[in-house]
């Protein structure tokens, strides 16, 4: 605000002398500046009150908290293990199973769909990343939590029974396995949205430069489409993974708050972002507090991770197609 | 160009006034002609305080049934004018709540569930077996021990899926509390607290989840307060009680369980959890529990607070008899009056 008041010229004389869209400029930089500002200050307020926060925790636990796998109110024994371990593993299946899924709708809609479909499938397509969270959790579980126990889980657990993730079968609708299918669902149309836009973006002369070549469209697409923009489908897919760790309410609602760590996707289990929805404020002690907010932490350390890596490889693909063109 | 940058420029401008406009107007205490108390926690009194809503004329009332640990977190900010718990506050929690008075102010009972198609409502189960399926250690519903508690009824082999709440529960504090008395190995290995490490099964959030899950999985054992088990229609258990006789969490059960503690603690906690064996306690159900209000000593509606809790704990408690909340004891009800008397509006 010190900076628009400097340089905003006062009275309206001085709005006469240099013209009023002068004073307007003037006004909206100290308006964007400050803006820019308060979101700085904003994520270093957050990033120290949730250190602040975990302080207690740090202090009792120290990094042993990483690797304890018991999270026991009763006896104030506490570790983040059983919530890393749920949170890799619920979100890498998501991402391999949306991952695919996403690709070929984007394929679809740029490549192959006639074009008077693409613009209301990829629609549709985006609207489901607007569906409230907890109202895909309730869906979850009332609706494909059962339909898993009786269709689903028998199918997996006959073909893919000899993987220790498909172990036995599910009789609970909640169970890691919901968890990752609802997971899947959020991640979908982010993961397509961005890849449709890098697949539109390959230049036509190359796509048709392979066809003309005699490429079948599907030599084409693997030849031209994909490596003209691998860099950016992984920057979409680490976004991707992105959502799919930092999903609290629909996880919690579906994962079922399991207590012990299991490959096994028909288990229970919990999440990082879980336990904290679920726990946070029922906490009944300051030393549990804290440690959920430490969970808080790890979160958000993860989160950096992902946004700077998306960063760099966008960054990566900025400056080769610079060089190409 | 130009036009456009003079558009954004009186748009802000016009936002930052209404922002600041907001913010003025936010300042001034909100002046309203009815007094309005807000209160969160137990979502196990929320049916008799909707009953107490609809009844109380002095004052407008709004509940939120975030969960007796959420409550106690909400007082403690000053979010909401009372909370509500079923357990008590830890000592950290009543540190920060920071002046906080607790008086008992209903009754009633945590049911345990059960989904069984096809088998008869109340089936006869004692702490001990409860526990042991909780432990993991009977995992199927026709086990010798359970058949040994029902003759004549015909179990399946079905597994059996122990349900919890993921979120801290008063509920969880009082059915862990029951069946850490009932077992020794529950109470070595497991404990009682509003949250526990249970080391098998499936977590619900809230009473509502805990009823998801057990609706639509055969072979579930869960618990809930009883007005919530009888509303939407699940199965619960006649519980045996330390004079041997099964016992349904009905008000003769509550009231009976009533008659076990008549100490207070520093905190106006009362456990009447497993009261002891003796005629007086031969109909005892023996999960029942005492739900608590918590408000601030001082406070701006402190006079109005009071009102509201003496009507409550006085008049109120007839309205809770339909939906199992047994009315309170009148030593009860004489111990609150002397409690409330600290509390007044600032």
């Amino acid at each position: 605000m010190t900076t628009a008041a400097r340089t905003a010229p006062t009275g309206p004389a001085a709005l006469q002398r240099r013209g009023r869209f002068r004073f307007g400029d003037a006004l909206l930089y100290g308006l964007t500046l400050v803006a820019g500002f308060a979101a700085v200050v904003l994520l270093i307020l957050i990033t120290w009150k949730v250190l602040a926060g975990a302080k207690l925790s740090w202090q009792t636990f120290h990094l042993d908290f990483l690797t304890t796998t018991t999270w026991n109110p009763v006896t104030e024994v506490f570790g983040a293990g059983l919530f890393l371990f749920g949170t890799a593993l619920t979100s890498i299946f998501a991402l391999l199973v949306a991952g695919p899924i996403a690709i070929a709708i984007a394929l679809f809609l740029t490549e192959l769909a006639p074009p008077w479909i693409r613009a209301p499938v990829g629609a549709l397509v985006e609207m489901l990343a607007s569906v409230p969270s907890v109202v895909l959790g309730l869906w979850g579980i009332l609706v494909m939590g059962p339909w898993v126990v009786s269709t689903l889980s028998p199918i997996l657990s006959t073909l893919f029974g000899w993987t220790p993730f498909f172990d036995g079968e599910q009789t609970v609708g909640s169970s890691q396995l919901s968890a990752v299918l609802i997971l899947t669902i959020m991640v979908v149309p982010i993961v397509s949205s961005i890849c449709r836009e890098l697949f539109t973006n390959v230049p036509t002369e190359l796509k048709e430069g392979a066809l003309a070549l005699g490429a079948t469209r599907w030599e084409m697409i693997r030849g031209v489409v994909f490596p003209y923009s691998r860099a950016g489908i992984s920057a979409a897919l680490i976004l991707g993974l992105g959502r799919a760790v930092g999903e609290a309410i629909a996880v919690t609602q579906v994962i079922g708050a399991g207590t012990q760590i299991s490959f096994n996707l028909f288990a229970t289990g919990d999440t990082l972002a879980s336990k904290i929805a679920a726990s946070y404020n029922s906490a009944g002690t300051n030393l549990e507090r804290s440690s959920l907010v430490y969970l808080g932490v790890l979160l958000l350390i993860f989160s950096l991770i992902v946004n700077v890596l998306a960063q760099l490889i966008v960054r990566r693909v900025a400056r080769r197609q610079q060089g190409r063109t | 160009m130009r036009k456009t940058r003079y558009v954004i420029a009186a748009l802000a401008a016009g936002v930052i006034a209404a922002v600041a406009f907001a913010a003025v107007a936010g300042a001034q205490p909100a002046k309203t002609q009815a007094t309005q108390l807000s209160g969160a926690g137990s979502s196990f009194v929320a049916p008799l305080i909707g009953q107490w809503i609809n009844a109380y004329k002095d004052a407008t009332i709004t509940y939120n049934p975030v969960g007796s640990g959420a409550g106690i977190t909400a007082i403690s900010g000053r979010t909401v004018d009372f909370g509500a718990t079923d357990a008590p506050p830890t000592v950290d929690q009543f540190t920060n709540c920071r002046g906080c008075v607790m008086v008992p102010w209903a009754l009633s009972a945590s049911a345990i569930l059960y989904n069984l198609p096809g088998v008869k409502n109340n089936l006869h189960l004692t702490g001990s077996v409860i526990a042991d399926m909780y432990l993991g250690k009977i995992s199927k519903w026709n086990d010798a021990k359970i058949r040994k508690l029902n003759p004549g009824v015909n179990l399946p082999a079905t597994d059996i899926t122990p349900v919890y709440r993921s979120d801290g529960s008063g509920t969880t504090f009082n059915v862990t509390d029951f069946l850490s008395a009932s077992s020794k190995t529950f109470s070595n290995q497991i404990g009682h607290n509003t949250a526990v490490d249970w080391p098998k099964g499936v977590g619900g959030r809230g009473s509502s989840g805990v009823s998801a899950i057990l609706s639509r999985t055969p072979g579930a054992i869960g618990y809930a307060d009883i007005a919530y088990a009888l509303a939407n229609k699940l199965q619960f258990a006649a519980v045996r009680n330390a004079s041997g006789k099964f016992a349904l969490p009905g008000l003769r059960g509550i009231k009976a369980a009533a008659q076990a503690d008549k100490k207070f603690d520093s905190r106006n906690f009362l456990s009447i959890v497993n009261p002891p064996k003796g005629a007086k306690y031969a109909q005892a159900y023996p999960i029942c529990t005492y739900t608590y209000v918590l408000i601030p000593a001082q406070s701006p509606k402190g006079n109005d607070l009071k009102a509201f809790i003496t009507w409550a704990i006085t008049d109120g408690q007839k309205l809770g008899v339909k939906l199992l909340f047994q009315p309170l004891p009148a030593y009860v009800v004489a111990h609150d009056k002397v409690v409330l008397k600290r509390v007044s509006s600032t």
